[in-house]
């Protein structure tokens, strides 16, 4: 009950839920904003905490969680560190996936060089060449790195790591110390290189006749690949064997399951202890060939050679226990 | 394939022969239904009328044998894949829907495309909380259980990432349509609209974004406009009608409609209600789209409209000629899908496709056009136009508008090239 009082301070969200909208006005609103009777009766129109679900979240909480950081700085913890602090950092963390000079290792990520590339057919989007800020370096860093161990380093750790990369781009000198009233004031090279979506940006016709002239149609690219002579049907159908348990629920366990007709019962030393001492390989033989009541290959002809054995593997695993 | 089991049949001695037939049988029992020629040569062996398959002749497993249960063992070619050189390593990586082995719009979920940036992680529901906080009235936590009071809301939406087709910027690469189109599918995603949960927590003046962030070790965070948040976006607990997958984000994700995938985080631990985009990796590193002249595209959210033959395929090969039904799939992050063609001459003529099935706002939409094969060969294509009027474009028309380094949101027309010997290939014309 008592949440439910205090959620009723923020009813000022009702009133602009009410219309649809989501802005909101600020925090003096008192009851007069209320919902009428008639909006809460709509099923599309609920105040704000209407189902007070859930447990607030403390300060402490969110603190814990929440590790966002913005370009204009928001969310940045104090701390510092320097490139020089840093190198070693890098060496021991990060330059086994993204080398020693930023230059990358394999497919990983590379962070450095790529300078005035983005126009060439190659481009290299490092974090000199690409990235617009330098709070995405804090951020990513501290949120996903070191690859195999995300959240291990600690914020001064973090700031000389940065500090380290943005060195490796020729954007601070070895001995600059990175602080949280510093970063935002690092102006990356490519800040102003990205533009919101503007998309549509094609407007194809529908053409239904005749769209082309005829004879002027070519092919102007093909996977290399496309010469080999292998058929991609014959490729896919890859059918394996069965597992032994699937094969003894689908054939054996009728029997074998209950002991019907004198058949010995996985798992029942007793029945097994004589049949074990013939080995695995004569068992084999008189389930492939039939013996006494049971029919060769437990009588279900379609299964190989193959999964008749392992259905008698697995039989014989439950019963050696 | 059959024709081949028998020819080299023919080779053996009478007995092994009969052995050989019946082993090659099994192999090529994923293709007998879908071929129906070619088994009729030898049947005395096998279960072919007049004689009687040796299952009709049996017992089954009984209930309960597959407490969960799957496929048939002669459909285990229906897997995603890789591509090994793409990433560094399949922690961060990806893995493709085998596009051309399923039917209706439904992807099933143990076939939608994986993207992970570190891997799955193993969460534990009861372990596993949302934190709503920043520029709301009232900061919350909530378990799975809070969220499932809430008012439930089930929709058939699409799911495909930004850079699906990426590889074929510059030319065609992938010779498989599960390579080429199948980062993408199509679920019934079912939760609480996000709208509902901002409602509930009220929103404070100025609020404009959303940061969504994953549980998983990449915290995965994408920023989201409030008309988005507002609008369809949806909190996601199950799928397909059971629980996410892990894959897939379990217990909680959200699902952006017809906007790049990545926008959907999996694994979803937190929202933060903020004035002002957040612009970390995943939205300037990265999906954003580099253009001829150096820029690049940000924000760029909603997969525009796109579709592709799905047989025949390089998977799907034609087997004799004569009449098929020509089908595919086609799809727009802007809305329903209102008419699709088809061209079998490389786009000088065209000829209108039948929508079947259901047509839904951002969700795949079953095409199809009954087609006679002479023989020839052909260059196949299909052009999806949405219901906002936009015509799927042209490669030509994308790279003149883009470049080729854009790596996402490649939506042009496909072109399969159909063979005399009734295989395809991948190739891009002009």
């Amino acid at each position: 009950m008592s949440r439910l009082l205090s959620t009723a301070r923020i009813s000022c969200t009702a009133m602009i839920f009410a219309v649809a909208s989501y802005g909101c006005v600020g925090d003096d609103q008192t009851d007069e904003s209320r919902a009428t009777v008639a909006e809460l009766n709509s099923p599309d129109i609920r105040p704000a905490g209407h189902y007070g679900y859930g447990l607030d979240a403390s300060p402490e909480e969110i603190a814990g969680w929440d590790i966002d950081i913005r370009p204009d700085g928001v969310g940045l913890p104090e701390g510092s560190g320097t490139a020089e602090g840093g190198e070693m950092l890098y060496e021991n963390q990060c330059a086994s996936c993204h080398g020693s000079f930023g230059e990358g290792v394999g497919r990983y990520p590379v962070l450095s060089g790529g300078e005035g590339s983005l126009t060439e057919a190659r481009p290299e989007k490092t974090v000199g060449s690409f990235w617009p800020y330098a709070s995405t370096l804090w951020d990513y860093i501290h949120r996903a790195m070191p690859y195999t161990e995300p959240e291990s380093l600690n914020d001064d750790e973090v700031y000389a790591i940065t500090a380290y990369v943005l060195y490796l781009n020729d954007l601070v000198d070895y001995d600059f110390e990175l602080t949280r009233h510093n970063l935002t004031g690092i102006e990356m090279p490519n800040r102003d290189g990205f533009y919101v979506d503007d998309r549509p940006d094609v407007n194809n016709e529908l053409c239904m006749q005749n769209c082309k002239e005829l004879g002027s149609v070519r092919i102007t690219s093909e996977p290399e690949a496309a010469e080999s002579d292998s058929d991609p049907a014959d490729k896919a159908v890859v059918v394996p064997t069965l597992a032994g348990e699937t094969v003894y629920q689908q054939a054996c366990a009728l029997c074998h399951a209950a002991g019907l007709a004198d058949a010995p019962v996985p798992g029942n030393n007793e029945d097994w202890s004589e049949r074990l001492t013939l080995g695995r390989n004569v068992m084999l033989e008189n389930v492939l060939s039939g013996k006494g009541a049971m029919p060769p290959q437990g009588g279900l002809a379609r299964f190989s050679d193959a999964d008749v054995a392992a259905a008698v593997d697995f039989m014989l695993s439950q019963s050696r226990n | 394939m059959l024709r081949k089991v028998a020819a080299e049949g023919e080779k053996l001695p009478v007995e092994e022969r009969r052995k050989f037939l019946k082993n090659g049988l099994v192999l090529a029992g994923g293709v007998l239904a879908g071929a129906g020629i070619g088994g009729r040569t030898d049947a005395a062996e096998n279960g072919l009328p007049p004689n009687v398959p040796s299952w009709t002749r049996s017992l089954g497993p009984g209930v309960l044998s597959n407490p969960y249960g799957k496929p048939s063992r002669f459909e285990s070619h229906i897997v995603r894949r890789n591509v090994p050189w793409l990433t560094a390593d399949r922690i961060a990586s990806v893995s493709f829907t085998p596009l051309a082995e399923l039917d209706g719009i439904i992807t099933p979920s143990s076939l939608v495309f994986e993207r992970y940036h570190a891997g799955v992680p193993d969460i534990d529901p009861e372990q596993h909380r949302l934190m709503i906080h920043g520029m709301v009235g009232r900061p919350v936590i909530l378990t799975l259980d809070d969220l499932r009071r809430m008012p439930a809301t089930s929709m058939i939406r699409f799911l495909e990432c930004p850079a699906n087709g990426g590889m074929e910027w510059r030319g065609a690469q992938m010779d498989a349509l599960q390579f080429t189109h199948g980062m993408l599918s199509c679920c019934e995603w079912t939760g609480v609209l996000l709208s509902t949960l901002l409602q509930e927590v009220g929103l404070q003046k100025d609020a404009a974004w959303v940061l969504a962030e994953g549980a998983d070790g990449s915290h995965m965070s994408r920023s989201v406009p409030l008309e988005k948040a507002m609008d369809d976006a949806l909190v996601v607990y199950a799928q397909n009608g059971e629980p996410l997958r892990p894959e897939q984000g379990y217990p909680l994700r959200l699902i952006n409609p017809g906007w790049e995938g990545n926008t959907s985080v999996k694994w979803l631990r937190r929202l933060e209600v903020g004035d002002k985009a957040w612009y970390h990796r995943e939205e300037t590193s990265k999906y954003t789209d580099l253009l001829a002249d150096g820029r690049a595209r940000k924000f760029s959210f909603v997969q525009e409209c796109n579709s592709v033959i799905t047989f025949p395929c390089p998977e799907k090969p034609l087997r004799e000629k004569g009449r098929y039904e020509i089908r595919g799939l086609a799809w727009s992050g802007k809305g329903k899908i209102s008419r699709v063609d088809l061209s079998f001459d490389g786009g000088i003529n065209w000829r209108p496709a039948r929508l079947n099935g259901l047509v839904l706002s951002k969700a795949l939409t079953r095409f199809s056009l009954e087609w006679d094969w002479d023989g020839g060969p052909a260059l196949l294509q299909s052009r999806a136009v949405d219901e906002t009027g936009y015509v799927q474009p042209t490669y030509e028309q994308l790279r003149s508008a883009r470049g080729t380094s854009s790596i996402y949101h490649k939506n042009a027309i496909h072109t399969w090239r159909l063979h005399e010997d009734g295989k395809l290939t991948n190739v891009q014309i002009a």
